[in-house]
């Protein structure tokens, strides 16, 4: 007899959410001969093959380009056949949008991702699943991400990580650029997800499928990558600038690099600032190695 | 405890029992070679995954040092299931030790899958030539309504004979065989796996059913291989759309016609062409037994008073609830009765027993109980576990009784060569007397000889 208490997905059903990065500005800077289209080619196999275990598993792509960031693709709308034109036309058609649209306001200064946009999507999406019914599968989110991390996102990002973590989403981070991403670090390292960095960028399909193909629940039997040291440095909400040694707000725990009369985000007067000797109201957010 | 046996527990199971040489075939068919993929437990999938773009043979301690001391279990069921398939051929070479690679057809077929996406089997029709499709949900009403009519066929060919169409006569006799007992004077009466079969879960039930069909192939001059590849095959097709009939040879087509008989399968004639589709049963064959994705929702409440509301129009339910239930009115949506010592005792004489019963009631609760915890009142669950252990209190046992022993070492004897085959059931040293169960009574008779 099947047993009494059937679940109503199995285990290893899951949601799969990636996040590309398409910031025009990395892809052209990269030195090594790994190229967008190869890249993308990698990328699609692994797209394939997590669709291929399990008919219920599911696919969205979003795109986090420099100015936007949009879904490019779902698995769940539109037929199986064709998957990757679909994917490959949404992709160009975001790519030139994305172009068209010119931030002038650039906080981050060049060469950032919208990475938060990306992530508040992804959540906002996965959230969307969680309240379709008692029958969804178990989401995750993957960020396949190149470009350096913008500190002006600082916030925004912290914000979606403690989000994912509370919702109980993983974030798994693979980072194809030639610099950790601190952001990434954290955010894998708060949510429970994996952090890794690729050392050969054309074995990459080799790389997502050994370590990102796992589905959350073998996860508890196998041994993935570990991260050796997570950044966790903070950014200041003042000039979003990544500092070591500043100033935190007691009521709303934001972080500022020199004093303020009063706080920018709650509104709290502070009051004089202590000499320099004393530390008591100095938080130390130290790197942790 | 008497079961429904089923053997192969779902399709692969049955698959993986395939002989070598039809199961390397059957690999040539990509989605033999992707069905098969889904079916393998989580970790399987990674590791097939992970060997997919390796051509040389890896060894069994590479594999296994991903794996935490925790699920050291686990891997062994993945790699024993995956060479069970025939996935993975194992070689162990001269220095003792394992090496595993993956069967080459079937890395040829999920490669070509990665690189290219899915393909459908067949392409569905185009929409003008098909006349008017049915809806998606007008489809599963149709596949729900046919599978109640087969299975109301099935307990009760009587009464159904007027309402379903076309079940052939041959086809009927083998779905029914175990299920119905046949009797010349009263009728067929439903055995004690009939009953349990109709309180298994649909998918359960399908594949119970279809478990018996491919067994039967063989009979009907149909290759068992070529029948498993169709109907896999057939569970990668699109729900509601509609594929050509003569894009399938003779046997499929026969084999169509019988699908449809169970609403796996939906004909339909058009001025030139006929078509068929596929309703959701047909795609979910190749899913595993316990994902309960198509589960139907619920429609019994159980109270705590022992009353059971069923808010269901179906007779199959009517029918299914009189198995161990009183059912005391019947408005048209809805079956009141109540679970009383004499149903369920009847309901344990047909060799249902209490398990099952809770479980269905469980599986089957209202949406509005399900969410409880638990759905089934506690009382009344043990109060049914209860009833049946009433039944169980009086153990039978054929056994023979001795006495008249001619002397106390002779007895002492005897009790110690019942005890050494422990079928001592009761001595009495004092008057000489003991009991012993009967099959052991042919060598007592020998070895009391022997002592003379």
């Amino acid at each position: 007899m099947t047993s009494v208490t059937t679940k109503q997905y199995t285990d290893d059903v899951s949601l799969l959410m990636v996040l590309v990065d398409t910031n025009p500005l990395f892809w052209s800077s990269t030195t090594t001969s790994f190229s967008f289209s190869k890249f993308l080619s990698q990328l699609l196999s692994f797209l394939n093959s997590i669709l291929l275990l399990n008919q219920l598993n599911q696919v969205v792509v979003i795109a986090s380009g420099f100015n936007s960031c949009d879904y490019v693709y779902d698995s769940s709308l539109g037929p199986t056949n064709q998957r990757v034109e679909t994917l490959l036309q949404k992709l160009e058609e975001f790519v030139s949008k994305d172009e068209e649209l010119n931030r002038d306001d650039s906080v981050d200064g060049i060469g950032s991702s919208l990475l938060s946009g990306a992530l508040s999507m992804a959540l906002c999406y996965i959230q969307r699943v969680f309240r379709s019914g008692s029958l969804h599968p178990q989401p995750r989110i993957l960020c396949l991400h190149g470009s350096q991390d913008g500190p002006g996102q600082y916030v925004a990002i912290m914000n979606s990580i403690f989000s994912a973590q509370r919702s109980m989403v993983p974030i798994d981070s693979c980072v194809i650029g030639s610099q950790h991403s601190t952001f990434l670090q954290q955010a894998s390292y708060i949510t429970g997800g994996v952090y890794l960095r690729p050392q050969h960028l054309d074995g990459l399909f080799q790389y997502l499928t050994t370590v990102f193909a796992t589905d959350l629940h073998s996860r508890n039997f196998l041994q993935l990558p570990k991260a050796s040291g997570v950044d966790f440095r903070a950014s200041c909400f003042c000039h979003k600038k990544t500092i070591e040694l500043g100033y935190i707000c007691s009521v709303c725990l934001s972080i500022f690099c020199q004093h303020h009369k009063k706080c920018s985000t709650c509104g709290s007067a502070f009051g004089k600032p202590q000499t320099s000797d004393s530390t008591t109201n100095q938080k130390r957010k130290a790197p942790d190695t | 405890m008497p079961q429904v046996r089923i053997i192969a527990k779902n399709f692969m199971d049955m698959v993986a029992s395939l002989p070598a040489i039809k199961l390397d075939k059957l690999y040539e068919n990509a989605f033999i070679c992707e069905a098969i993929l889904r079916s393998l437990p989580p970790l399987a999938k990674k590791y097939v995954l992970q060997l997919l773009y390796i051509d040389v043979p890896v060894t069994a301690n590479s594999l296994q040092e991903w794996v935490l001391a925790d699920g050291a279990s686990k891997h062994r069921v993945a790699v024993d299931r995956l060479i069970q398939l025939r996935v993975f051929t194992e070689t162990v070479d001269r220095k003792k030790e394992a090496t595993y690679r993956l069967n080459p057809m079937f890395q040829m077929n999920l490669r070509e899958h990665i690189v290219h996406g899915g393909v459908l089997p067949r392409e569905p029709m185009a929409a003008n030539i098909t006349v008017r499709l049915p809806s998606l949900e007008e489809l599963d009403n149709y596949a729900a309504q046919q599978w109640e009519c087969f299975l109301l066929h099935l307990i009760n060919s009587a009464e159904a004979e007027v309402t379903t169409k076309s079940i052939s006569a041959s086809m009927m006799k083998v779905f029914q065989r175990g299920l119905l007992s046949q009797r010349d004077r009263e009728g067929s009466r439903l055995t004690e796996s009939g009953f349990q079969f109709l309180l298994m879960d649909t998918n359960a039930q399908l594949w119970y059913i279809i478990r018996e069909y491919i067994s039967n192939s063989e009979d009907r001059g149909v290759d068992s291989a070529d029948l498993i590849s169709f109907l896999l095959e057939l569970s990668f097709h699109v729900t509601g759309e509609a594929y050509n009939i003569n894009t399938l040879d003779d046997v499929q087509r026969t084999t169509v016609k019988d699908l449809a008989d169970l609403g796996l399968i939906k004909l339909q004639q058009g001025r030139k062409d006929s078509w068929f589709i596929p309703t959701k049963l047909a795609t979910n064959l190749s899913i595993s037994l316990s994902d309960a994705s198509s589960r139907k929702q619920g429609y019994v409440v159980v109270e705590t008073n022992f009353r059971l509301y069923a808010y269901s129009t179906s007779k199959l339910h009517c029918e299914i609830l009189k198995l161990f239930s009183r059912v005391e009115y019947q408005l048209p949506n809805l079956i009141v009765g109540s679970i009383t010592k004499e149903n369920l005792y009847k309901a344990f004489a047909n060799g249902i027993t209490a398990d099952q019963i809770i479980s269905f009631l469980q599986q089957n609760a209202h949406p509005r109980v399900a969410e409880r915890v638990p759905s089934v009142p506690e009382n009344v669950t043990d109060q049914i576990r209860l009833w049946e252990s009433d039944l169980n209190r009086v153990e039978m046992t054929p056994a023979h009784f001795l006495d008249d022993f001619p002397s106390r070492d002779v007895f002492e004897a005897a009790c110690d060569f019942a005890r050494e085959y422990s079928s001592l059931l009761w001595e009495d040293s004092k008057k000489m007397r003991l009991i012993v169960k009967t099959e052991i009574y042919a060598h007592m008779k020998e070895f009391l000889n022997n002592q003379k």
